[in-house]
């Protein structure tokens, strides 16, 4: 918990805050909300991934935000930010049952469930007319006061979670996440009850996941079904390998290249799902630790040759 | 709370059937405080399920677990494991990518305290076990001599009352070895901590255990000092007259 880094992280937010003063376009503004949101995604999933296991089922909370918030403007005519914290608190609250029942599997088994459980979450929407069905909702606003300051909010509230994630992983806590990876086996012999603390990191996770769907919904003022299919995983873990995982700019840095060349291969009539495929095998198979270990490795072979 | 010389641990009739195998059967065998109890055997004897069983990480198809005086059949790891029964395992029972330190300091999670606390346990353990020099290392990079005390350190660090050590000595070499052994007498004698002492070493486990057990076959083949064991006829047949075959 000592060195937190703050400095570093309070000049990386003003700077994306800034960023956002200045976009006053329609289509950029979309493109920062995308990548605040994608970055919020990406680092759930990451913070999943300490624990060593790779979480599919962020797509579905993400989703499950998205709706609450949805419900939550629409149907029950809650507040604005009551509406944002709803959906982060329902996708926690599922995630703890979920968790419970799913988090005794490992690897492609918990992998596999969390598939499926965001696909039958997403039926789920399309068949509940309730929740409109395949057609999903519309009308989910900010305060008109908001409105110009969306991207400046969004950017604000994904910033501050992301930094939240990251003083967990850098605390006590952090550490037993890493020791379940390393050696489950150990780790429980000491003492530890493993279920608990995986059922922790991952309602800690879904809590972001959920937000993230919240700041979806605001942004789009509109969510189908089809926003929330296992892609959204997919594309999280792309930004995560481009990125890099091993620390937690990684997500940030993927979210911010792949969304840009992402909108751009989208303008090309291109396959963007292709192109998030090819990106995660072209990460893996060429940079091992992502953008920012590669970034990483150039700053030391750099102040090696300084001296 | 138990009388000073009960046994810590107690086995009755336990046993351990995989499908037709039957992997340990109807053993009895107890650890009493302050001692060094080896158990051993041929590969195949059943030491390993035995371990497995009374750490709770198997249950027992038959039989009873006592652990300091209280019925802990079918009890999980976890619980066994917060009531001061710590095991260690055979292979890379340690956290790799995790430093000395950060692996020292998960053994003191439970039952230690807090922060300065914890972190006194962790200088002491690692002086005792002399890792101190190592303290910031990544232990997946230490040399094996050294992971295998740090496995000993994570496990020690909650000082529990009764460790059981799952092979610690393979692939040392005799320095690191006669090393093991002084720190299994220290944590005896300092701590009055009971170890079970899982162990192919042979010289080591003679010249380190009070008493022996001997298992052949998942079945119990005999009790005693390392003298009594020595001597016994049914235990030179089964193992030592393959071993000390000179």
């Amino acid at each position: 918990m000592d060195n937190l880094k703050l400095p570093w992280w309070l000049a990386g937010t003003a700077f994306a805050l800034a960023a956002t003063f200045l976009v006053r376009d329609a289509y950029i503004a979309s493109v920062v909300n995308l990548i605040a949101i994608a970055a919020l995604t990406a680092a759930s999933l990451r913070f999943v991934m300490l624990m060593g296991e790779l979480n599919f089922a962020t797509a579905a909370f993400v989703g499950i935000g998205a709706y609450a918030t949805g419900a939550a403007i629409t149907i029950l005519n809650w507040p604005f930010l009551a509406a944002l914290l709803l959906g982060g608190v329902v996708a926690c609250l599922v995630s703890i049952v979920f968790g419970y029942i799913t988090l005794r599997t490992k690897g492609p088994y918990f992998l596999l469930i969390g598939f499926a459980f965001t696909e039958a979450v997403r039926i789920l929407y399309s068949k509940s007319s309730a929740l409109g069905g395949t057609s999903g909702m519309i009308g989910i606003f900010p305060p008109a006061a908001l409105d110009a300051w969306m991207p400046t909010f969004i950017m604000a509230v994904s910033a501050l979670l992301i930094f939240g994630l990251y003083v967990l992983e850098r605390s006590d806590f952090g550490k037993i996440l890493t020791a379940i990876r390393d050696n489950e086996n150990v780790a429980r012999t000491v003492g530890l009850d493993i279920l608990l603390c995986k059922i922790a990191c991952f309602a800690a996770a879904s809590f972001a996941a959920g937000i993230a769907g919240s700041l979806h919904a605001f942004a789009n003022n509109v969510i189908s079904p089809g926003d929330f299919s296992f892609l959204v995983a997919a594309f999280a873990l792309a930004y995560v390998k481009v990125g890099g995982e091993d620390n937690v700019v990684g997500p940030v840095v993927g979210s911010v290249l792949l969304v840009i060349l992402g909108s751009y291969a989208l303008g090309l009539g291109g396959q963007e799902h292709i192109f998030y495929g090819g990106a995660i095998v072209l990460a893996v198979l060429a940079l091992p630790h992502g953008v920012t270990g590669l970034a990483k490795r150039g700053f030391a072979a750099l102040s090696g040759r300084g001296r | 709370m138990q009388a000073a010389d009960q046994p810590l641990l107690t086995t009755k009739g336990l046993t351990r059937r995989f499908g037709g195998l039957v992997a340990v059967s109807n053993l009895d065998f107890e650890i009493r405080p302050r001692e060094i109890l080896g158990l051993i055997g041929p590969n195949g004897a059943g030491k390993s399920t035995t371990f497995n069983l009374i750490s709770g990480f198997y249950k027992p198809t038959a039989g009873e677990l006592f652990v300091f005086g209280r019925n802990c059949t079918g009890k999980s790891p976890l619980a066994i494991s917060r009531m001061g029964l710590v095991r260690t395992f055979q292979h890379g029972s340690l956290m790799r990518s995790m430093s000395v330190r950060d692996n020292i300091l998960l053994g003191t999670i439970h039952g230690v305290g807090r922060g300065a606390r914890r972190r006194e346990r962790v200088a002491e353990t690692a002086e005792m076990l002399g890792l101190t020099p190592y303290l910031a290392d990544e232990a997946g990079t230490l040399p094996h001599g050294l992971q295998r005390l740090v496995s000993i350190g994570i496990a020690f660090a909650a000082r529990p009352r009764l460790l059981c050590l799952d092979e610690p000595l393979t692939g040392l070499n005799q320095t690191e070895v006669a090393n093991t052994l002084t720190v299994l007498q220290r944590i005896r004698d300092e701590f009055g901590c009971s170890v079970l002492l899982v162990e192919h070493n042979m010289k080591a486990v003679m010249s380190v255990c009070d008493r022996i057990v001997v298992l052949h076959h998942g079945q119990h083949l005999a009790t005693g000092t390392p003298t009594e064991i020595r001597a016994n006829g049914n235990v030179i047949d089964a193992y030592l007259g393959h071993r000390h075959g000179h």
